[in-house]
């Protein structure tokens, strides 16, 4: 087997999640494949139970996995990576991808779906992302169905999915909590040293760690840039805060970018271009990148305890 | 220690210091490196004033202080035309010059000049930003200290920017960063994006390394991202030499380990 075998299930039952997983671990097993686990925790209790062994499967805990789609996608990479280079001739993951129902927003989790199958594509592996439909929303199962070439079902089908590569598209940007209040900052067309000086004056008071202050004046300076480079003028930015966490945003009249991995993934990491964006993927606690009728809008939240969204 | 940063007080330099100093007006040109040399003098430097004009002794001679030491030998007025054209001979001169001052039981050598004249043509400024760092990389070892003039009409934003960019201390932010000589490398202060990246390559090139690593005094740097970053790794790579960072900021390693440059070290 070459290439990504990018599958999706869909459950309304912990019994119809074992149908699925154990089946596809056990077969990863069988033939000797090196297998990740990297489920939340209650589907990974789950697994352990059913499964009985434990030395052959590798478990990495979901929510260190998936802390970030960036994050994740260059782990994985790494991992993938070693095992083709140690001769692996075939590979399974199964893993819980964050959304609301878990309490985490969905747009770069909806990206990361997209973009996995270019960033997964070099190797010979086998991903199954299943998805419990108690708790996610139907907007996420649209995308998900979207974003992979094959489904299983509980009843041991694995079947080519006819809604796959149909999407792409960027969701529509859903605006965070914090942006119900006025802007603190709202600047167009700005320089990016105006930005990071606008920014730094007004996070001056925001209980925020000296990491997390720099990201925010990082992705300030990034979106905006970025903007200015790539988008269709004016660009607008705007930052709201409470009192330990800041949200900024850049809005252009542009489509945004038409790359599904731009901010997922280096372009290259010897040049500049394209960088940037997943820098700020890497470093703070939430992008989201949107189109509506105003346009392209990037949006970046770093502090609190968990970003906002509604 | 050199002086680094944005003032508009030229009393109170260092023996050391190196000022770029765009001006709108003659008059008050030659009254700031007025004020220059005669701190100079109070410091017993040798002080010279190297500039166009014929009226050039006149004025100072009207300034007392000054006036005095022309007439005893402690300060003079050279002419530009007395320049050498290639920067390390005019660098050898100033060398020479200093060292006479020394032997003449001065404490160091201080010069004010209105260089606007050297750098018209492109080809001109090029050769004068390269003298600039060398003159600059000279002064961190030796009493030597000079302030350059430039008449902001007859030059361009962007020269009056590359000019800036090269000195530890400026009259006006008219570049977004500074690029100075340290005793082991380069420093850099302000900020660095990708809008100021090309001035960065053009102010990297006068900097080469004599010997790996190049080691770049990063603690005044307010703000670099990866274009910066990237742009400093490839000027020492295209330079057989590792980058040394020396910061203070725990941001510069994060973007150096996120960015898997493994042939840049971070110093604190």
């Amino acid at each position: 087997m070459t290439g990504f075998h990018h599958e999706t299930a869909f459950y309304g039952s912990d019994d119809d999640f074992l149908a699925i997983a154990v089946p596809f671990v056990e077969g990863g097993l069988r033939e000797s494949q090196p297998t990740l686990v990297a489920c939340a925790e209650k589907n990974t209790a789950l697994l352990r139970d059913a499964l009985g062994r434990d030395d052959a499967v590798t478990y990495v805990p979901g929510a260190d996995q998936y802390a970030r789609p960036a994050d994740a996608i260059a782990s994985y990479r790494d991992i993938f990576g070693k095992h083709a280079q140690q001769g692996a001739t075939r590979i399974r993951t199964i893993g819980d991808v964050p959304h609301p129902g878990f309490g985490v927003p969905w747009d770069w989790w909806g990206r990361y779906e997209n973009a996995v199958n270019q960033a997964f594509a070099e190797f010979p592996l086998r991903g199954l992302c299943p998805y419990d439909t108690r708790i996610t929303p139907p907007e996420v199962l649209a995308d998900v169905e979207r974003a992979h070439e094959y489904i299983a079902t509980a009843s041991g089908e694995h079947e080519p999915n006819p809604g796959f590569g149909t999407g792409g598209e960027l969701s529509r940007p859903v605006p965070d909590v914090l942006e119900r209040g006025a802007p603190l900052v709202s600047l167009v067309d700005p320089t990016p040293a105006a930005v990071r000086e606008a920014v730094g004056a007004a996070i001056a008071g925001i209980r925020l760690s000296e990491d997390n202050s720099h990201d925010v004046v990082y992705a300030a300076s990034e979106i905006v840039t970025n903007g200015l480079s790539h988008g269709v003028g004016p660009v607008r930015f705007r930052l709201w805060a409470d009192d330990s966490r800041v949200v900024v945003t850049a809005n252009d009249r542009g489509p945004g970018p038409s790359d599904p991995m731009a901010g997922l993934m280096p372009t290259t990491v010897t040049r500049s271009a394209g960088l940037g964006l997943w820098i700020l993927h890497r470093t703070c606690d939430y992008v989201s990148m949107g189109c509506d009728e105003d346009g392209f809008t990037v949006r970046v939240s770093v502090g609190g305890s968990e970003p906002g969204h509604t | 220690m050199r002086t680094s940063g944005v003032t508009d007080v030229v009393v109170g330099m260092n023996p050391n210091d190196h000022l770029c100093w765009p001006f709108d007006d003659f008059a008050e040109f030659r009254a700031r490196a007025a004020e220059f040399l005669v701190d100079g003098l109070r410091q017993g430097q040798r002080v010279c004033y190297v500039a166009r004009g014929d009226d050039l002794a006149t004025h100072l001679e009207s300034e007392p202080v000054l006036g005095e030491a022309l007439r005893d030998g402690r300060a003079e007025v050279t002419g530009l035309e007395s320049r050498h054209h290639m920067p390390e001979e005019q660098v050898a001169a100033y060398a020479e010059a200093t060292r006479a001052a020394l032997r003449d039981g001065f404490t160091g050598l201080r010069v004010a000049a209105d260089a606007t004249a050297l750098v018209r043509s492109s080809d001109s400024l090029d050769a004068f930003c390269r003298y600039e760092h060398l003159i600059d990389k000279y002064m961190t070892a030796e009493p030597f200290s000079a302030m350059c003039g430039y008449h902001r009409a007859e030059l361009s934003e962007p020269a009056i920017a590359r000019l800036n960019s090269l000195h530890p201390v400026n009259n006006a932010w008219c570049a977004p960063f500074r690029l100075h000589a340290t005793a082991d490398g380069i420093a850099l202060h302000g900020e660095i994006d990708g809008v100021s990246l090309d001035l960065l390559s053009l102010a990297l090139q006068n900097a080469a390394p004599a010997r790996d690593p190049l080691r770049v005094d990063a603690t005044g740097l307010r703000f670099i991202d990866h274009h910066g970053l990237l742009a400093l790794q490839g000027y020492a790579r295209s330079n057989a030499a590792t980058l040394v960072l020396r910061s203070q900021r725990s941001s510069l390693p994060r973007l150096v380990s996120l960015l898997e440059l493994r042939d840049v070290e971070c110093v604190r």
